[in-house]
């Protein structure tokens, strides 16, 4: 039995993408699952929160407070949409381009903000404002053609209706959703996802003994597989 | 007679649209009083049989019976968990979304008489990462309910303890796919298990597992307060109850409509005001992307009759679609759904869902070959029943449908070198989905999403 040594260095800095007010919401965070691996993605959206997308360095810490490999948090993050690994704009304008929203004319919405913001669907301004695009179904198909600006909904947009929500929100002015919802910067509503769930006061969160009175083995790991060694465990 | 629509999960969301949301409203109307009945009166046993009793099925796609699903957990093994799936993404599916963001506390409600029958006393939702809004209602009902008691430790007085986690997606189709979203929910990839075992024995943290879908247990509270007799009278025999309808596409008023299972799909069509325009039925999708078209609307919506005529009725959404619409991109956008969804785990959904995306963007931008309908018929005979999980052969079925019914069309598209609807196709740049997983919206040099750049030397 060795004991597994971590790859940083010792005199490497501490990663510190979180404040220590992000890392006492994190662990709170950690706390609502019987496993806190589970808390992985919602502290992938935390980083985000701090750098806009999810960083090599926010990985790691994010690694280090569930005390898994880096690799693990990168091999589970990569696979989420909406965990973005390259700098994203402040507002990212997603428009449906699943079926009754292409039937609806998505396609045109799509032209007219890749002209109106001079990029692709994918892409995003060099100025860093607006990200761009063309997402799969998102469940407003009552609404088609449909749009989310941050996860805030639009409904029935035609290109110019959807041009002029950009240039609104390009000129700073507040903008509200069809379900009268401020839309939030890109970094807000990541705060906003990580911590959903958190509303009630953490005291009562974590371990709460169930009707057997007992909690899922340690030796049993996440679902089926065994528990992958982390930082400073034995192997 | 016109046709009506018969409310009881939407009943307080519609009367009330302006609150229905708010503890207050939930109260004023009943709220939780089936909740704790059953927790203070009943014993689990009797909750489980009374789910059996009334034929409730599951309303998030497959429609296996609620009870049924129950009586497999067993009873000696602790803890145990229930997960709610509100992971809704099958394309044209609005109907959870409406039910969280409108009534959280009858979902609470639910989400409590599923605990208790199968004394699980942990619950999670499972909330689809871009539902904002519902997220935020969710998450105020939750701690709101904790305030009153509800939830937290004993609740309504009796020595049953509950907790209700709410926890976010981050964008991933798959998770839906009930393993899948064990997978995610436990910060793994989301990608299917292999089963058995069940989720039922082992499940989430390899415990005990029961997983349902919002609109099922939103039923529950009815079913207690008004008993299973009452709910067996509505809908058809084997398919009891209402089901929301999720109605999309060129229809005047589209929206959920509530109605028993079994109303014909013509009724709703009534109910949806109408085509468009007044313009015929071309085709239509009667339960999400992933179940085969219908071209008419003479067929009762219940899961028996859908399934014998080749379809399903899945998750209850229903596309129209009018005589406008080329076929040859709604199968390439359908396509392009499950190439982005596909999780890449088994080949034949990896590859296939790729391949046919491939085949079906040159046969819309008039690229098309002889060859391609039976190529791509071939695809989905590669995929159907050899994918790892029911995305792989959802999306066979879609395809396979579109180019069964459609053949003409296809080849109208080869002989012409068009598209013979529109050119829109050539206004494209990036309007694809493009790349999976992280890496979307960064700034700098990136793929053209979209635009092949080896298109030629493809197939």
């Amino acid at each position: 039995m060795t004991v597994k040594q971590s790859r940083r260095p010792d005199d490497a800095p501490a990663p510190s993408v979180l404040t220590p007010e992000l890392r006492a919401q994190a662990e709170a965070i950690a706390a609502k699952y019987p496993n806190s691996r589970s808390a992985l993605l919602p502290l992938l959206f935390l980083v985000q929160s701090v750098e806009g997308y999810v960083t090599d360095e926010g990985m790691r810490e994010v690694a280090e407070i569930l005390d898994l490999e880096p690799a693990q948090v990168l091999s589970s993050g990569s696979f989420y949409t909406m965990l973005k690994k390259r700098p994203q704009g402040e507002y990212l304008v997603s428009v449906c381009r699943n079926i009754s929203c292409t039937h609806m004319g998505a396609r045109k919405v799509v032209r007219a903000l890749e002209e109106h913001l001079g990029i692709e669907a994918g892409a995003t301004t060099q100025d860093g404002r607006f990200s761009l695009e063309a997402a799969e179904c998102l469940a407003t198909c009552d609404g088609a053609p449909s749009m989310q600006v941050n996860y805030e909904d639009f409904y029935k947009v035609t290109p110019d209706e959807a041009v002029a929500i950009v240039e609104k929100l390009g000129r700073g002015e507040v903008v509200l959703s069809v379900r009268g919802e401020p839309v939030k910067t890109s970094k807000e509503i990541s705060h906003e996802t990580a911590t959903a769930g958190l509303r009630r006061p953490v005291t009562e969160m974590g371990y709460m003994p169930t009707m057997g009175g007992e909690t899922p083995k340690q030796g049993t790991g996440p679902g089926m597989r065994p528990k992958v060694p982390g930082k400073g465990q034995e192997s | 007679m016109a046709a009506t629509e018969t409310r009881i999960v939407t009943q307080r969301l519609r009367e009330f649209p302006q609150d229905s949301w708010t503890l207050k409203r939930y109260l004023d109307s009943d709220g939780y009083r089936a909740a704790r009945q059953v927790v203070t009166e009943v014993t689990p046993d009797e909750t489980i049989a009374l789910a059996k009793d009334s034929g409730l099925r599951g309303r998030g796609g497959a429609g296996f019976p609620t009870g049924l699903k129950w009586s497999f957990v067993p009873k000696d093994v602790f803890p145990k968990y229930v997960v709610i799936n509100h992971d809704e993404g099958e394309p044209g599916t609005f109907k959870d979304r409406e039910l969280a963001e409108m009534d959280p506390h009858q979902l609470i409600e639910g989400i409590t008489i599923a605990a208790w029958a199968n004394q699980a006393s942990k619950a999670f939702i499972y909330c689809r990462g871009e539902f904002a809004l519902g997220s935020r209602r969710m998450d105020a009902a939750i701690a709101e309910a904790y305030e009153r008691g509800f939830l937290g430790k004993g609740i309504f007085g009796s020595k049953f303890d509950l907790d209700i986690i709410l926890h976010r997606g981050a964008g991933a189709y798959i998770c839906g796919e009930e393993s899948a979203l064990l997978d995610s929910l436990e910060g793994y990839r989301g990608q299917p298990r292999l089963r058995p075992p069940f989720p039922a024995v082992k499940g989430l943290y390899g415990q005990p597992t029961v997983i349902n879908n919002t609109e099922t247990v939103s039923t529950l509270p009815h079913i207690v307060n008004n008993g299973v007799d009452w709910f067996k009278k509505i809908g058809t025999e084997k398919s009891p109850g209402t089901k929301m309808m999720s109605v999309s596409g060129h229809v005047n008023a589209p929206a959920n409509y509530e109605v028993p299972l079994g109303t014909s799909l013509a009724d709703i069509l009534e109910l949806a005001g109408g085509m468009r325009d007044g313009r015929p039925v071309k085709a239509i999708i009667p339960g999400g992307a992933s179940a085969p078209l219908l071209t008419d609307t003479n067929i009762p919506m219940d899961f028996e009759a859908l399934k014998e005529a080749g379809t399903m009725l899945g998750s209850g959404a229903i596309v129209f679609m009018d005589d406008t619409t080329c076929m040859v991109r709604n199968a390439l956008v359908t396509a392009e759904f499950f190439a982005h969804e596909s999780c890449g785990k088994c080949t034949p959904c990896r590859e296939g869902t790729w391949w046919k995306v491939r085949i079906l963007e040159r046969l819309e931008h008039g690229e098309g070959r002889q060859e391609d309908m039976d190529l791509l018929l071939d695809i989905c005979n590669g995929m159907d029943g050899r994918s790892f999980c029911p995305l792989g052969d959802a999306s066979a079925w879609a395809v396979r449908s579109n180019v069964k019914l459609f053949r003409e069309e296809f080849q109208a598209h080869v002989d012409a070198g068009r598209c013979p609807f529109d050119d829109e196709h050539e206004q494209l740049v990036g309007a694809r989905a493009g790349g999976v997983g992280l890496g979307e919206a960064g700034i700098g040099d990136q793929p053209a999403a979209g635009i092949w750049p080896d298109a030629d030397g493809g197939a």
